[in-house]
């Protein structure tokens, strides 16, 4: 097969890309020498002290420096390759020119194609990279847990039909098309009998089953940076996640009997039981993983450091046993991360979120990043057997079965459908459809025994991969410019969508119980039902299982903004919408509320007053958030935000100072819902326990310093630091605490603050149970802000 | 056609809700099947009271507005033609529509949807939703799970957010832009499968 080692280089315009080049060629020259020296190097050397049987001992002067590369050999390579991996990434970015034309999938092919070439250049043995194992248990599993735990659940069971339509019924139409035809021209060779005869149906078929399946590895890669609508996106990539199950049972069947020669219906019979059993066994089995994972992270409070890795290896193993028992690994991985997301986000601390996303993010990048290079080394070696008529039928068989496949079904889909698939969808749909990696490793499965034509296979998989990711993977991007298709739109939720979203899915469920028709959202409705009443109960640890919906989207709301407003510096203007303070202590079943003094209502505040409040809070914002967070002994150690105590102590003036300032303002309860919060402040309140009941302890005990951990106490006369007593839960700044005790300072004996101090619970409030959660809370959320800007933010479980 | 003797000539108007609301033959046959098995006591009127035979509405948070919705202010019953006319306005809307100035607005465009959906928010209908207006929905949506200043929080925020002309409240204008990310032809939409 003649090396495609020839390739030119994409052109290197900048130094970097030159010096980006060296390196490589560095790190091979490093790499394979002594891969050729170290079969000859003798690496027991300390073994040779204790080699007392040998008759010519010859003593040695003892090694001060010896190489021992066999003995670092696998790790070696491996990170080598990896580090290759992420330099290429690094210089593609470099030349800003070149990724903008060229999508990264294709670059890193031809990178691929490069390193292989230089490495039989260099006369070694290109090592099989792509080998099956290899690929199936340890390059694909990151990129699909990273899809299926950031698999956008609401449009995907919004389209399931769809989707579900597209997957099976779509690679069975293309796998029988392609197969079916293939054999058709293989037979119709009239003149020169070529080796092409001696193909028979059931290998056709096999083939064509390998070939026809959408790969999500490449989908990602190109969908990824073109940016199309949410719709097409999860139309084509849930095909590429679900057809895989497709995709195993055709294989299996075809390979099984392609020995025997024939396939009886019997066997079609089974192999459709087969297909159920797959993709249902797979998904169930991710969902049991999901559970076991969600019912795990409920009691990680005090481990918090291992909390992501639960999540990992709880999916990783719902592959293993799916895979195990030849069931759709891949769907058990998406049904596992789907599942277990909603419980274990709302368990785990933010910090571990933050590492969860990074982790899955850079191995799923690096994973991806290292199959393309591989399909570019392995195209390099590998026994080709380029037969013009097999591989130019096989891609054009392609793109007709794909277009007449998607065509065909959309029709009948579109009947169904409220949102019809325009054409420009379905050409979307259509030219999205691309193969990759996975069929290439499926044909390398093949056994060359039964399969003599394996060669000729494998040839024509590249070929097709590589026109699918070159040709059409450039040129989607201008395509859909050209025909203008929807992109993607900046989902910033605002809380009026959620607060209406949830108002119209109670009305449409609720028409459709006036109808009698059993709809869409009849059953959402009764699966959010379920979910809440008994699911949410086990499986969600503490008082976050009561939290509704709404309450929990706020939440992350304003604290994503307290957060960005901090980042920034604290000192900006608050957005109009400032973040008024939900309070987490008290999601619980209403008591029968204590009995109310007067002043129930919110008591408006000339306007002029609140202005001046606003600006006080703001400046203040920030300080107290730190302040706040620096002594509790129950975070993390080493918080890397903790402030000196200093700091401290100059925070605390300036909070005395503020304290006089309000003290002539108006004796009001609460300032209006404008007030500033600092997450911290909140999760202090979400710490105090679900008891505290707007009492603050001081007032209870007179001045005594609380032992609470969040109770930031310097001096005994520290209650007059606002902080520490401010109720997150109360639309409140901290300086409205100072009014408190200002007010406490005025009348002694008020005791129903109308929540505006939360004041964790001291002694006598049932510091017990207390405790428990309120560490937990706080602990949950004093923690890393993480970047905020492409966040991902969760849509609601179920919406 | 169901065992009962419902055929297009018992119908009321049949023809004419056609043609106004674009449902098709079999849609208001079924539908006025439905309204025949709400209405127990047979007089071609429903009453608020008849819509308790559906148990799911109790369970649902906006359940009462919902039925008050298909009365007019004022009216205590309810024909099979104002049952439908407010049903239509959940058919999914038709996409081949040619746009005709002289025409009224349909009542299953987006318009016509999110209208109706405002005018569940906008009990006293004075064109806002006030901030006691916006409290009571949410009051009703969450319940007893949470308390009163939270309700207050997130109404305020809610209110700032999508408030533009400041005047404490969300007109019709407002609501729409807030909901301009939701495909409300889809999320307001019911297959009416015949």
């Amino acid at each position: 097969m003649p090396s495609r080692a020839g390739f030119h280089n994409p052109a290197k315009s900048l130094p970097e890309r030159g010096l980006l080049l060296l390196m490589v060629l560095l790190f091979l020259e490093v790499s394979v020498r002594p891969l050729g020296v170290a079969c000859s190097q003798d690496t027991n050397h300390h073994h040779q002290d204790q080699h007392s049987g040998n008759a010519t001992f010859v003593k040695k002067a003892f090694p001060v420096l010896s190489l021992d590369y066999n003995h670092i050999k696998a790790p070696f390579e491996v990170s080598l390759w990896v580090l290759l991996a992420s330099l290429m990434k690094l210089g593609f970015h470099l030349v800003p020119r070149l990724s903008g034309i060229v999508p990264e999938s294709c670059l890193l092919i031809t990178v691929g194609l490069l390193v292989g070439g230089l490495i039989k250049l260099a006369g070694e043995e290109v090592p099989p990279v792509l080998d099956s194992r290899l690929f199936f248990l340890c390059l694909l599993p990151p990129i699909i847990l990273d899809a299926g735990y950031f698999l956008p659940i609401r449009p995907f069971m919004e389209n399931l039909g769809t989707i579900l339509m597209f997957a099976v019924v779509g690679t069975l139409w293309n796998a029988f098309f392609i197969g079916g035809l293939l054999y058709a021209v293989c037979q119709i060779q009239p003149a020169n009998p070529s080796i092409l005869h001696q193909l028979e149906l059931l290998p056709c078929l096999l083939f064509g089953s390998i070939v026809s399946a959408v790969d999500p590895v490449a989908v990602l890669a190109v969908f990824e940076e073109i940016h199309i609508n949410e719709l097409l996106h999860i139309l084509v990539f849930g095909e590429s996640l679900l057809n895989d199950a497709v995709t195993v049972v055709l294989y299996h069947l075809f390979e099984e009997y392609s020995g025997v020669g024939t396939v009886t219906v019997m066997d079609g019979f089974l192999g459709i039981i087969s297909f159920l059993v797959v993709a249902c066994g797979g998904v169930l089995v991710g969902a049991l993983y999901g559970i076991l994972a969600a019912f795990t992270s409920r009691f990680t409070s005090h481990t918090r450091v291992i909390e992501p890795l639960f999540v990992f290896v709880y999916s990783y193993m719902a592959y293993l046993s799916a895979e195990m028992f030849h069931l759709s690994g891949i769907m058990a991985l998406i049904a596992c991360g789907a599942v277990m997301r909603p419980y274990v986000e709302a368990n785990i601390s933010h910090k571990s979120h933050t590492t969860i996303k990074y982790f899955l993010k850079m191995w799923s990048s690096v994973s991806e990043t290292l199959i393309f290079i591989f399909l570019g080394v392995a195209t390099v070696d590998g026994k080709h057997a380029w037969n013009w008529t097999f591989v130019t039928v096989t891609v054009v068989l392609c793109l007709v079965a794909r277009v007449m496949g998607v065509v065909g079904l959309t029709f009948v889909i579109n009947k169904f459908r409220i949102v019809k698939l325009t054409t420009k969808d379905q050409f979307i749909v259509a030219y999205g459809g691309l193969r990759g990696a996975i069929a290439f490793s499926l044909g390398f499965l093949l056994d060359e025994r039964h399969f003599p034509m394996r060669g000729m296979f494998l040839t024509a998989i590249i070929t097709v991969i590589f026109f699918t990711v070159f040709v059409q993977g450039m040129t989607i991007k201008p395509l859909v410019e050209l025909l203008a298709v929807k992109k993607k739109q900046e989902a910033k939720r605002s809380i009026n969508e959620e607060i209406h979203t949830q108002f119209l899915d109670h009305l449409l469920t609720g028409i459709e119980d006036i109808c009698g028709h059993y709809g869409h959202h009849h059953w959402k409705d009764k699966l959010n039902r379920f979910n809440k009443k008994y699911v949410k109960k086990c499986l969600i640890a503490g008082e976050r299982s009561k939290e509704p919906q709404l309450i929990a989207f706020y939440h992350k709301m304003e604290m994503k903004q307290a957060i960005e407003l901090v980042e920034s510096g604290g000192g900006i203007k608050l957005p109009s919408a400032l973040p008024s303070t939900v309070s987490m202590q008290n999601i619980q079943p209403k008591k029968p509320p204590p009995p109310k003094p007067v002043e129930r209502a919110l008591p408006q505040l000339p306007k002029g007053r609140e202005e001046e409040i606003r600006k006080i809070l703001r400046s203040n914002l920030q300080r107290t958030r730190q302040r706040l967070r620096s002594y509790n002994r129950h975070t993390l150690v080493a918080d890397p935000y903790e402030d000196g105590l200093g700091d401290l102590l100059i925070k605390k003036q300036k909070m005395i100072e503020l304290e006089k300032k309000i003290k002539d303002m108006n004796n009001y309860l609460t300032v209006p819902a404008a007030a500033s919060d600092s997450p911290t402040m909140r999760r202090a309140r979400l710490a105090s326990g679900s008891d505290t009941d707007f009492k603050p302890a001081q007032q209870q005990k007179g001045n005594t310093i609380c032992p609470d951990p969040q109770a930031y106490n310097m001096k005994p006369q520290s209650d007059s630091v606002p902080t520490i007593q401010v109720d997150l839960a109360s639309p409140q700044s901290p300086d409205s605490v100072n009014l408190m005790d200002e007010f406490r300072k005025a009348k002694q004996q008020e005791d129903d603050e109308q929540g505006l101090m939360m004041k964790p619970p001291s002694g006598p409030n049932k510091p017990g149970e207390a405790g428990e959660p309120r560490e937990q809370k706080l602990i949950r959320c004093l923690s890393d802000p993480g970047p905020s800007a492409d966040e991902e933010e969760d849509e609601p479980f179920l919406p | 056609m169901g065992s009962n003797s419902s055929s297009m000539n018992n119908i009321p108007n049949a023809e004419q809700l056609v043609q106004e609301t674009g449902f098709s033959a079999a849609h208001i046959l079924r539908l006025y099947e439905r309204f025949q098995f709400l209405d127990k006591d047979d007089t071609g009127q429903l009453r608020p009271e008849d819509f308790g035979a559906v148990r799911e509405l109790a369970m649902n948070p906006i359940g009462d507005r919902i039925i008050s919705a298909f009365f007019s202010p004022g009216q205590e019953t309810l024909d099979f033609a104002s049952f439908v006319r407010v049903l239509a306005h959940f058919r999914p809307a038709d996409s081949n529509r040619t746009r005709d100035g002289a025409q009224p607005e349909p009542a299953n465009s987006s318009m016509g949807k999110l209208k109706f959906a405002f005018q569940l928010y906008d009990q006293d209908r004075d064109g806002k939703i006030s901030r006691a207006e916006l409290l009571q929905v949410l009051r009703a949506m969450l319940g007893m799970q949470v308390t009163e200043e939270q309700l207050q929080s997130i109404a305020e925020r809610a209110i700032q957010e999508a408030d533009f002309d400041q005047d404490d409240a969300i007109s019709f204008d407002e609501f729409r832009k807030s909901l301009e990310k939701v495909n409300i032809d889809h999320k307001m939409s019911i297959r009416f499968l015949s």
